[in-house]
């Protein structure tokens, strides 16, 4: 069964490739646009849900009221932004109740799926019982959820800060590096993104997202970037510059290092297979610990393992989660050992939020459903057959320069010329528009924004991966 | 009143057999004293049976797997399973009055249905999509939020805690001036991430990190400061901090109006607007940190800095702006907004869907509810009682605060002021063993603070004042 399934769908691509090479080239636009005409753009898998009819503000009251009062740094996708009203596990619907395919999920945040009747059932049944007291008193929710995401850690991991976002687990992991070692340095990779605040802007490595501060004694080092890394994928001659940073720009003993094992933001590059394990051995040598960034690449997102670290082989001293987490929840953690964690008690850290009844409930609901829905495995395949068809299409369209990721966390870079590697952000931005118009919402990424970010809810099944490639080909076929 | 007539007044419905038990041993201590301990005021509600893991239970996976620095308040912690309202209930179905409302934060009620409703309606439409698409809520709210403030103030950034909000305010100011200096106040809580840590001043909350750029200038303190109710006097102390201690000019000066974990602390009448004054000369803005005490919670007005009047540059927020929900904000004006346009700033979680939704719901709730003036009067109302009982104790050194932010300082010397830390701790734990949540802060843990949810009624302070009274005096 399974056999024919898989037979079926070669088929189906070999019949798509043959037809699309015998259709027209790029180099005959009046064939092309002969082919429009006989060519249907794909449509969207069936789904058995009705949006509820919106009767509230229309896209233009919803614009014109952000840019008075959410000011003028708000940005958002589109040129004609659209407005989302409701949300049903991979789908998302828009003010006429149009169903979008949502490959981006909020942002890798909704893991479960939108609205995904057991994450919901969590919550609400929390929020009407208690919302809130803080960890002044007891309540068994938040022991509960720190033992269940404890359980997922490997070796001595299982000391959990509950915060409210990314940005504050990688401010709480940061400060914790430099307690525990009592050393200053921060060595962090360039093309990370790491947060918003103080501590974390210091961290990020992408300019459009650094202001003019301050930063103090942050070192940023080569990234370990395959495809556009000085040393492609020669992981020593990266972690090489991790050891130079070291033993010229610090006293010689660092903080700690943070890294994401796939960088979210920066293009899902990544890293250098055995790039961590490399540099983890340097940074603990010079007394530093090491952080793992899954707040984008945990909850089995990656398919072939739960945490993105676990695909470079390495086990970190602190680990920071937020997006996926909670589904949407506003949540973060950061888990340690006991011995990191014990510098914390020199002091008080308190976080008013953190770890509230209704957040850890829902927390607690989407690990459990995760497990339950074997998402991890889910993504595997799906991630897998998803890659598949896109290194299928890189080697139709000239402009696709590099196809990459794993499991559920795929990146697609365009190039308007594959030697030089020059960013193809025009036209990222044109196709980026197009799919929305086939009703695909994509994220985007990378320094020079040219990278197509594939992160969706991961309920996403191979009919959903299916319709997003014919529907990238097509856009990219109209270019 | 016989003890099962009591039972009868305050449950209304036939209770477990363990809760007659445990009221019992109330009404049975109360009658070796003088003073009658008093039953809670009469509130026509059941918790729900919990079956649930217990408090020690809950204490052990504490122990095991979440840090070290976190604290819990009683030798007896307690295992709080529900709220509604003002009231919370422990895992024997036992009520209590919250006269903390979990840190100033349940400031409509615990499970108040207008926010529950407007909760449960968004999750189960669209939980989180971020602002990179539209969605009416977060614009909806941020209109809402900004017809409460004053001036210009009409910008929102939406952020997931105190700590966010006071970081992204303080990147504001140090973009918008091209300054490096801020200047907060000793005693005062801002936040617990690199730059509002800084900012925070009492030793126990800072840790042994770089944290720049924050001068701490003399806390105007009525009760315990060195020029007493001058705030004029102290304000002098930020000008010679600007004078000798920065290039004279700085980014900002930011403080909350009356300080929250600093143990209730108002501000010295006048400080505020001289300060402005200093501060505006010296190219800084004015941050006023509304965390705890914005929100009516004062009573006469809706923010803290209002009493003061001054017009603040920017405004933070989080706490009660979501009776729980995790939420925060920022507001400033368009023309320092526009400084965050030079670069891209992102919240993920920030401005949500339903975090947005309850922030609304709250905002018409204290509006319909007329929660502002009942902080008012009951705040007036429970402030005299407490004042009354401070003639009665010399244990209580200062009765402070306004509206529904009220503090008691207790010393065990009135002249010397000396901190009564112990006795703190032993009348909060009694208080409980009554009925009553109560809060504590101050730099010597001696101040007791009294912020419940603003539906706190006079039975409520009542209860609160009789209680604390019935302890102070079998002491």
């Amino acid at each position: 069964m399974a056999m024919m399934a898989a037979m079926q769908r070669s088929l189906k691509t070999t019949i798509a490739v043959a037809k699309h090479r015998a259709r027209f080239s790029s180099l005959r636009p009046s064939a092309a646009a002969a082919a429009d005409t006989l060519v249907p753009p794909p449509r969207l898998p069936p789904f058995d849900h009705q949006p509820a009819p919106y009767n509230g503000p229309s896209a233009d009251e919803v614009y014109a009221k952000r840019r008075t009062f959410l000011g003028p740094s708000v940005f958002h996708y589109y040129q004609k932004p659209l407005n989302i009203v409701e949300g049903k596990m991979q789908y998302l619907y828009d003010d006429s109740g149009r169903r979008y395919l949502d490959a981006f999920a909020g942002i890798v945040t909704v893991s479960c799926g939108h609205c995904h009747p057991e994450i919901l059932n969590a919550i609400t049944e929390q929020s009407k019982l208690l919302q809130h007291a803080t960890t002044i008193y007891l309540h068994h929710a938040i022991g509960d959820f720190a033992e269940a995401l404890a359980s997922k850690m490997p070796g001595n991991l299982k000391v959990v800060y509950f915060v409210n976002s990314g940005s504050e687990a990688n401010e709480l992991a940061m400060m914790m590096a430099r307690l525990y070692t009592g050393n200053l340095g921060m060595i962090s990779l360039r093309n990370a993104y790491h947060g918003g605040s103080s501590n974390t802007l210091g961290l990020t490595g992408i300019n459009t997202w650094k202001y003019p501060i301050p930063e103090g004694h942050v070192h940023h080092v080569m990234n370990p970037d395959p495809y556009r890394g000085a040393f492609g994928a020669d992981a020593a001659r990266y972690a090489n510059d991790v050891q130079e940073h070291i033993d010229y720009g610090t006293s010689g003993k660092v903080a700690g290092f943070i890294a994401e094992s796939i960088q979210g933001v920066g293009g899902a590059v990544e890293l250098a297979p055995g790039y961590l394990k490399l540099v983890y051995d340097i940074v603990h040598k010079a007394g530093g610990v090491c952080i793992a960034d899954e707040v984008q690449t945990g909850f089995g997102r990656t398919g072939s393992h739960y945490w993105g670290f676990e695909t470079q082989g390495v086990i970190p001293d602190i680990v920071t989660m937020a997006k996926g987490i909670g589904n949407g929840l506003p949540l973060g953690a950061v888990v340690t050992t006991p011995e990191i964690a014990s510098v914390m008690a020199q002091k008080i850290h308190f976080n008013t939020f953190g770890g509230n009844p209704v957040c850890s409930a829902g927390g607690l609901a989407v690990l459990r459903v995760l497990d339950k829905e074997k998402r991890q495995a889910h993504s595997a395949d799906v991630g897998s057959h998803l890659l598949e068809r896109l290194r299928v299409l890189q080697q139709r369209h000239e402009i696709i320069g590099n196809v990459r990721g794993r499991g559920l966390m795929v990146g697609v870079e365009l190039v308007t010329d594959r030697k030089d590697k020059t960013p193809a952000k025009a036209e990222t931005a044109v196709v980026f528009e197009k799919l929305r118009e086939l009703g695909v919402l994509m994220g985007k990424g990378g320094i020079h924004g040219n990278v197509f970010r594939i992160k969706p809810p991961m309920c996403f099944n191979k009919d959903d991966a299916d319709f997003l490639v014919d529907a990238f080909d097509y856009s990219l076929s109209k270019l | 009143m016989t003890v099962s007539l009591a039972t009868r007044l305050v449950t209304r419905r036939s209770p477990p057999l363990h809760w007659r038990r445990g009221f019992a041993r109330a009404a049975v201590d109360a009658e070796t004293n003088t003073v009658a301990a008093r039953e809670l005021p009469p509130f026509d509600y059941s918790p729900l049976p919990y079956a649930g893991p217990t408090a020690d239970e809950i204490l052990a996976k504490r122990k095991e797997y979440l840090s070290p620095s976190i604290l819990h308040l009683y030798k007896n912690p307690v295992n709080i399973v529900e709220g509604k309202r003002q009231y919370l209930f422990d895992e024997n179905g036992r009520r209590y009055v919250d006269a903390f409302g979990g840190i100033a934060t349940v400031c409509c009620g615990h499970c108040h249905p207008d926010v529950v409703e407007a909760i449960v309606n968004q999750t189960t439409k669209l939980q989180h999509s971020t602002v990179l698409y539209l969605n009416h809520a977060i614009a909806d709210f941020a209109q809402a939020l900004a017809s409460k403030l004053p001036g210009n103030l009409k910008v929102v950034f939406f952020t997931n805690s105190g700590s966010e909000a006071n970081e992204l305010a303080m990147l504001i100011a140090r973009l918008y001036t091209g300054c490096h200096d801020i200047i907060s106040l000793r005693n005062a809580y801002h936040g617990n991430a690199a730059g509002t840590m800084g900012a925070t001043a009492q030793s126990i909350w800072k840790f042994n990190v770089v944290q720049s750029g924050i001068h701490h200038a003399l806390n105007p303190d009525p009760y315990r400061g060195i020029f007493g109710s001058d705030g004029e006097k102290y304000a002098g102390d930020v000008q010679d901090i600007i004078n000798f201690g920065t290039s004279g000019h700085v980014a900002a000066f930011m403080s909350e109006a009356i300080q929250g974990v600093g143990g209730i602390v108002e501000l010295a009448p006048g400080y505020l607007p001289a300060v402005y004054n200093t501060i505006k000369k010296a190219g800084g803005l004015f941050i006023a940190d509304e965390v705890q005490v914005g929100f009516g919670r004062t009573g006469s007005y809706f923010w803290g800095f209002e009493a003061h009047n001054v017009v603040p540059d920017i405004v933070t927020m989080a706490k009660g702006i979501g009776n729980g929900i995790p939420l925060g904000a920022v507001v400033t004006t368009p023309e320092i907004a526009e400084v965050l346009t030079h670069r891209n700033y992102f919240n993920t979680f920030g401005g949500n869907p339903v975090s947005t939704a309850a922030g609304l719901a709250v905002l018409k709730v204290i509006e319909k509810e007329h929660l502002q003036q009942n902080a008012f009067v009951v705040g007036s109302y429970l402030k005299e009682r407490l004042t009354a009982l401070k003639e009665k104790y010399d244990l209580i050194g200062d009765v402070r605060g306004r509206g529904l932010m009220l503090g008691v300082e207790l010393v065990t010397d009135r002249e010397l002021k000396i901190p009564a830390k112990t006795e703190t701790l032993h009348v909060m734990d009694q208080m409980k063993e009554l009925g009553v949540l109560i809060g504590k802060g101050g730099y010597y843990g001696n101040v007791f603070r009294i912020t419940p949810p603003l539906c706190f009624t006079k039975e409520d302070a009542d209860f609160v004042a009789d209680a604390m009274d019935l302890t102070l005096s079998r002491m």
